[in-house]
């Protein structure tokens, strides 16, 4: 930061002693409400978790590691495990595969790429909530799409009620959340390939690389950041997603869609259960933190490349 | 954008044929559900669930939007209909006052804090970065009860302030770290030159430094619009369904849904989000890829 001719020094001066609380007076705002509104809720909660607050009497009592044990020996929470689980499974691989796929699609050229790219984004600016409403339309057992689908393709008699069968729910309500998240990958993805150098193919053609090896050596290896980040974000959603499951089936049948946040909505404002509520706030807060750690690394590792 | 001609100059036929059927796949994927939920606004109660079903409808009828929009329906309505519906208007007018009010205060108090990270060097400057991002992967699920208690004290629940505060903190991770890469861009000796030739920061910030962040700062404004817009789970649980997407559950749950008016209000309601993103499409690819992959 050599300055030339610099003639004032007393500018240089003021500038040396703005630095000191600038940066600060400006990040006041940003850090006070973060605090506020994140970080004191966050000790709340983590506070709450070891205690019981009985919300009739208005009392909160140190209960120690209570709720934990509770809530790890009881069969419900091993189940919304469970489900979350395979959840997550479906909406890791579905958006990432078919994000991959309509983005390789879209950086052909061919007539018809400019609406495939604007289709691509109308999913993403849907709200959760119109998703889930949007997934209801199509798997009603009185009107579905889907059964209206296969009526008229003759593929079957009479309208299947898909989301009274446990698995058949779990399927489709991850299949929606998938939905959206598909294009959300696909719109990172088809970014990220459209960075890639043109000389890099026409090298590799020169040096006799046939498609598969161009894809394996040059796509693919490109592509790796980018759908790390975008792996890592679909697990982040299959653990957090909310409102598209509870707007379709509010965790059923039985508890065949009560994901994690599921049972934390039930304990908190159903069972007014909020020592228990709080406690599956943490575990779901580690594991979500957890990937976000591997993120935030990841990010600054790239960070240190590109300084 | 950058063509890929050197690629499809082996395009035989079958190349063509595949994308093309690809392209249908996509077609389908996106289309169909969206399709079904636009013809479903348009059509009669009756005509849902014919079977076969209508792939176009019969009668189209705008009397699902009539009821949506000013409570009243034509002669085919009254099957379910509610006065619900009536606070659709006020929903999408507090939904629009939320949104824009997010995105001036997130881009005020974000680009704030993303320029004093990319400009000063500053004690805990790296803890205080990594900590802002950090609190974007917390599930907000999780604070919702001891926050509830806070901006009740603050006097704020069922009001659109607690909304507006809320969505402004949890979108600003995102935020300072699109404006910070953006910032970051322009070396600092330009503006150092602008400081030397006797500016102050906040010109030297207003005439070097911003005009060339604009692309960030529409694309945070997008995106920030869109949070705000489609939150959900704050809004049902610290107002009384003020916005627009609780609202929408709470048509879902009536006992005796107009199916077909739901449909109308889902299509009104996401009409802002989806203009927004198709008209600022190349800001918010831009915006997005920048703020997940970097650089």
């Amino acid at each position: 930061m050599a300055s030339p001719q610099l003639g004032k020094a007393a500018a240089k001066q003021r500038r040396h002693w703005d630095r000191k609380w600038i940066p600060y007076a400006l990040l006041a705002p940003a850090l006070i409400t973060i605090f506020v509104i994140i970080l004191s809720p966050l000790a709340t909660t983590i506070y709450y978790s070891f205690s019981n607050i009985d919300l009739i009497r208005d009392r909160t009592t140190f209960v120690g590691l209570d709720n934990y044990v509770e809530l790890f020996g009881s069969r419900l929470f091993w189940k919304a495990v469970e489900v979350n689980l395979k959840f997550a499974a479906i909406v890791v691989t579905v958006p990432t595969l078919i994000g991959l796929f309509f983005a390789l699609l879209l950086v052909e050229n061919f007539t018809g790429r400019s609406i495939g790219r604007t289709l691509l984004i109308l999913p993403w600016a849907l709200p959760w909530i119109v998703v889930g409403l949007l997934w209801n339309w199509v798997v009603n057992a009185q009107f579905g799409a889907l059964n209206g689908l296969l009526y008229s393709l003759g593929l079957i008699e009479k309208y299947i009620p898909f989301m009274a069968d446990e698995d058949l729910a779990l399927i489709f309500t991850a299949l929606a959340s998938a939905w959206r998240q598909t294009s959300f990958s696909a719109i990172l993805l088809l970014a990220a390939l459209q960075t890639i150098p043109e000389d890099l193919y026409d090298a590799a053609k020169v040096d006799g690389a046939g498609m598969r090896a161009r894809f394996r050596f040059i796509t693919f290896a490109w592509l790796r950041p980018t759908l790390t980040i975008v792996l890592l974000y679909n697990v982040v959603l299959g653990f957090l997603q909310f409102d598209a499951v509870w707007i379709m089936t509010q965790g059923g049948p039985g508890d065949a869609t009560m994901l994690i946040s599921v049972l934390l909505y039930r304990y908190t404002f159903i069972n007014f259960d909020l020592g228990m509520g709080a406690a599956v706030s943490n575990v779901l807060g580690l594991i979500t933190m957890g990937v976000g750690l591997i993120f935030v690394r990841l990010i600054y590792r790239s960070q240190a490349t590109y300084a | 954008m950058a063509a890929i001609g050197g690629r499809v100059r082996k395009s035989g036929i079958i190349r063509k044929i595949a994308t093309y059927l690809a392209f249908c796949c996509l077609l389908f994927w996106v289309g169909f559900p969206v399709y079904y939920m636009l013809i479903t606004s348009i059509m009669r109660a009756p005509d849902l669930g014919a079977k076969p079903p209508h792939w176009i409808p019969p009668e189209p009828t705008a009397d699902n939007y009539r009821e949506v929009l000013i409570g009243k329906a034509g002669e085919a309505g009254g099957y379910g209909s509610t006065t619900e519906f009536t606070r659709m208007m006020p929903a999408l007018l507090n939904s629009t006052f939320v949104s824009v009010a997010v995105v001036l205060s997130n881009l005020l108090i974000g680009g704030m804090a993303a320029y004093a990270f990319s400009r000063f060097d500053f004690r805990l400057a790296r803890a205080a970065y990594f900590g802002i991002l950090m609190t974007r992967v917390l599930p907000a699920l999780s604070l919702i009860v001891p926050l509830f208690v806070i901006l009740r004290k603050l006097k704020l629940v069922n009001t659109l302030g607690a909304l507006i505060l809320t969505y402004t903190i949890f979108i600003l991770p995102l935020t300072i770290w699109i404006l910070r890469e953006y910032f970051d861009t322009l070396a600092r000796d330009i503006e150092e030159m602008a400081l030397i030739d006797g500016a102050t920061r906040w010109q030297a910030f207003r005439m070097v430094v911003a005009p060339l962040a604009v692309p960030g700062i529409i694309a945070v404004g997008v995106m920030s619009f869109m949070e705000a817009w489609s939150e959900f789970f704050f809004a049902l649980t610290l107002t009384n369904s003020l916005t627009y997407p609780p609202l929408l559950m709470s048509f879902r749950n009536l006992h005796q849904v107009n199916w077909n008016a739901l449909a109308a209000a889902t299509v009104i309601g996401v009409i802002p989000p989806v203009v927004i993103a198709f008209v600022f499409q190349r800001y918010l690819v831009r915006g997005l890829s920048e703020g997940a992959v970097k650089g």
